[in-house]
């Protein structure tokens, strides 16, 4: 069953600024014993830098890759229909009374479409998104061309998720059009689980302690025992359920899936998910994670582009994009080149 | 759209205080004089006392799931419509997940929207309509928001009102093939340049720090200059050309309850008589976000307004930014 909409282009925008992960370690004071027997995170996580967006905005960093997408592609502000914000942590202001769709409508021209945001799935919003804008754009013919974009900032000491990965900031673009021919998205299967929804969150101004001058009420905040506990038994059995819903939806079997497009946490993370479902490590894109790190559901974007310029992926190519998000949402997304 | 999506079941849950406008007025030190009282239309608002927001969705979520006769394991989609700020900070985390967990609605996905003001409801019901549309497998959706106002934020932009904000709670359940109220089509378009008419500025990363900006603000100038009704007008033009449907055909507007002076506006300029639109609500609950559609549709069925086969309408120019009118047939 294919949703009849295509990925015209997909772009990112990553800010010119780097911060080596060793002084980001100093400057967050991480915890420099082992994480279990065999993996230390400060040195097993294998990220060198992450991009740090000092003054720019969360906004601008999805606007530039907006623009990226729209010189990239061609596309006319003026025909799309729908601008769709996937970003899934804090923006400028409060959400969800407020999200970045509407400057980025205005900044680009974008004068025909609706602009709203997305603000479920954690680092899966993208899948989450994918569900949204297809299933918008398969019941209704007036909704032909979407731009989904994200722009992520972490605050100045919040770059560290311990114990799983260190946060790059950028933001990334993606251009679908209905009836597109190429990149055709076969499938999407999102999956949550409710009783993880408080593993990863963020307080909130209204549980801020004055005192507090880290301003940890803007930090990403984790209940490790509870991840370890609930989320790390279950991930994997998720990830699985979510590939082979979305291999189903399209009526695809796993052996026919030649690239996958993977978060990039850390070398033991894809090492596992590599084993786990028995996938040869070149078919799955890792370069992205010494390169810059993790960038939450830009992740997916991101890691994608860099995988079709570097020509692992090809034409004819069957493409698997999955991703976990904020420990209670797992996405799954067939693409067809 | 081929396939029929109706809604089975609403409820609303409120928290069982009420405050009165003028005593609102004073707590907040914004003037209430007879042509403010006039303007807004409002009496009282439903306050919490430190209810929980899920706490109330979780209520009202049980209520209408109830009242749609819904085994809540069969549900398939979660959808948030709520406006205001949650118990932890949206994106990075949504209420609906908590609800997902609290209802057992195991084989459910979670999704929510931002922004829009009122007309965020709009999103959600289009959004679920068309994903009830283009899911073969899908064949149930649950919305629900749940709206606790800022403390000190009830008077929306206090030096010239334009709103006195109430506490609740609402819910939907829409199912595939229901009979009765039909969702025929939605038109949405946003204003990107209106993005920031309505928002909080303090409390994100603008201005994570000043306690005085975290409050709802409007401007007002540009509030008033945005051409609301006339977007809306067009809007309905648009959607009852494509649903092959006559003005003469809409028997009633399910519209937010902002002020008496909006609500005129929006009746003025789209054609519409008093008695075509509910202001008791406004009255005794103020404006409760997109909550308000969920109020006014079920006053709406309560009183028999609408008959068997009659056309209403839902619409909404969420304060300028984002702008939404559905079409529905009972």
């Amino acid at each position: 069953m294919a949703t009849g909409v295509g990925i015209v282009g997909a772009s990112y925008y990553l800010p010119p600024k780097t911060k080596a992960v060793t002084d980001i370690f100093r400057d967050e004071q991480i915890p420099a014993e082992p994480l279990a027997a065999n993996v230390d995170f400060q040195r097993d996580i294998g990220i060198e830098a992450v991009h740090v967006a000092s003054e720019e905005s969360a906004t601008n960093l999805g606007l530039n890759a907006c623009r990226s997408v729209l010189e990239k592609t061609g596309i006319d502000p003026g025909e799309i229909d729908l601008i769709i914000d996937f970003t899934s942590i804090p923006e400028e202001y409060i959400a969800p009374t407020w999200s970045a769709a509407g400057i980025i409508q205005k900044e680009i021209g974008a004068t025909r479409a609706f602009a709203t945001a997305v603000n479920t799935g954690g680092c899966a919003s993208y899948h989450t998104t994918l569900k949204v804008a297809c299933s918008w754009m398969a019941a209704h013919n007036r909704y032909r061309t979407a731009l989904l974009f994200a722009g992520d900032k972490v605050p100045e000491f919040n770059h560290t998720y311990y114990p799983i990965t260190v946060i790059c900031d950028g933001g990334s673009a993606v251009i679908l059009k209905k009836g597109y021919e190429r990149r055709q998205i076969l499938s999407v299967e999102v999956a949550t689980l409710g009783k993880l929804h408080d593993v990863w969150y963020i307080p909130g101004f209204h549980w801020r302690d004055p005192a507090d001058k880290d301003r940890k009420w803007l930090h990403m905040t984790a209940d490790i025992p509870k991840f370890n506990k609930e989320v790390i038994p279950i991930n994997l059995f998720m990830f699985r359920k979510v590939m082979r819903g979305a291999l189903s939806l399209a009526g695809r079997k796993q052996q026919e899936v030649a690239y996958y497009i993977y978060p990039t946490f850390s070398t033991w993370d894809q090492k596992a998910f590599c084993q786990a479902f028995m996938i040869a490590p070149e078919k799955v894109f890792t370069d992205g994670l010494q390169r810059h790190g993790h960038l939450q559901e830009t992740d997916m974007v991101l890691d994608y582009v860099d995988a079709i310029d570097e020509g692992h992926i090809k034409e004819g190519d069957l493409v698997m994009l999955t991703t976990n998000g904020a420990g209670f949402s797992w996405g799954a997304a067939l693409i067809q080149h | 759209m081929e396939t029929q999506i109706g809604i089975a079941a609403a409820a609303v849950t409120l928290p069982g205080r009420k405050r009165d406008v003028e005593s609102l007025f004073q707590e907040e030190s914004a003037m209430l004089n007879p042509d403010v009282a006039a303007r807004l239309g409002i009496d009282e608002v439903p306050v919490c006392n430190g209810e929980l927001a899920s706490a109330m969705a979780l209520a009202v979520c049980k209520e209408a799931l109830g009242r749609a006769e819904l085994d809540t394991a069969q549900l398939d989609v979660i959808v948030d419509y709520t406006i205001l700020p949650q118990e932890y900070l949206v994106p990075a985390w949504n209420m609906s997940n908590k609800l997902q967990h609290e209802l057992g609605a195991k084989k459910a996905f979670t999704v929510g929207f931002s922004g829009g003001g009122a007309t965020n409801f709009l999103v959600a019901l289009s959004s679920t309509a068309a994903m009830l549309q283009a899911n073969e497998s899908f064949m149930s959706a649950l919305l629900v928001a749940a709206d606790i106002t800022i403390p000190g934020n009830r008077i929306l932009n206090p030096s010239d009102p334009v709103s006195v904000l109430g506490d609740a709670a609402g819910a939907m359940v829409f199912k595939k093939g229901v009979e009765g109220s039909v969702v025929i089509d939605t038109e949405l378009h946003s204003e990107g340049s209106y993005h920031d008419v309505c928002y909080i500025p303090g409390g994100a990363l603008a201005h994570p720090d000043d306690p005085a900006l975290y409050r709802m603000e409007l401007d007002k100038k540009r509030f008033d200059k945005a051409p609301k009704s006339e977007t809306l007008n067009n809007m309905l033009g648009s959607v009852l050309t494509r649903a092959g449907v006559t003005r003469e055909d809409v028997v009633f507007a399910l519209y937010p309850n902002l002020s008496c002076e909006d609500q005129q506006q929006f009746a003025e300029r789209l054609g519409f008589s008093s008695d075509q639109i509910n202001s008791d609500n406004r009255k005794h609950l103020g404006h409760l976000q997109g909550t308000d559609f969920v109020v006014n549709y079920l006053s709406m069925i309560e009183n028999g307004i609408v008959k068997k086969e009659q056309y209403f309408l839902a619409a909404s120019h969420g304060m300028g930014f984002l702008a939404g009118v559905s079409l529905l047939r009972r």
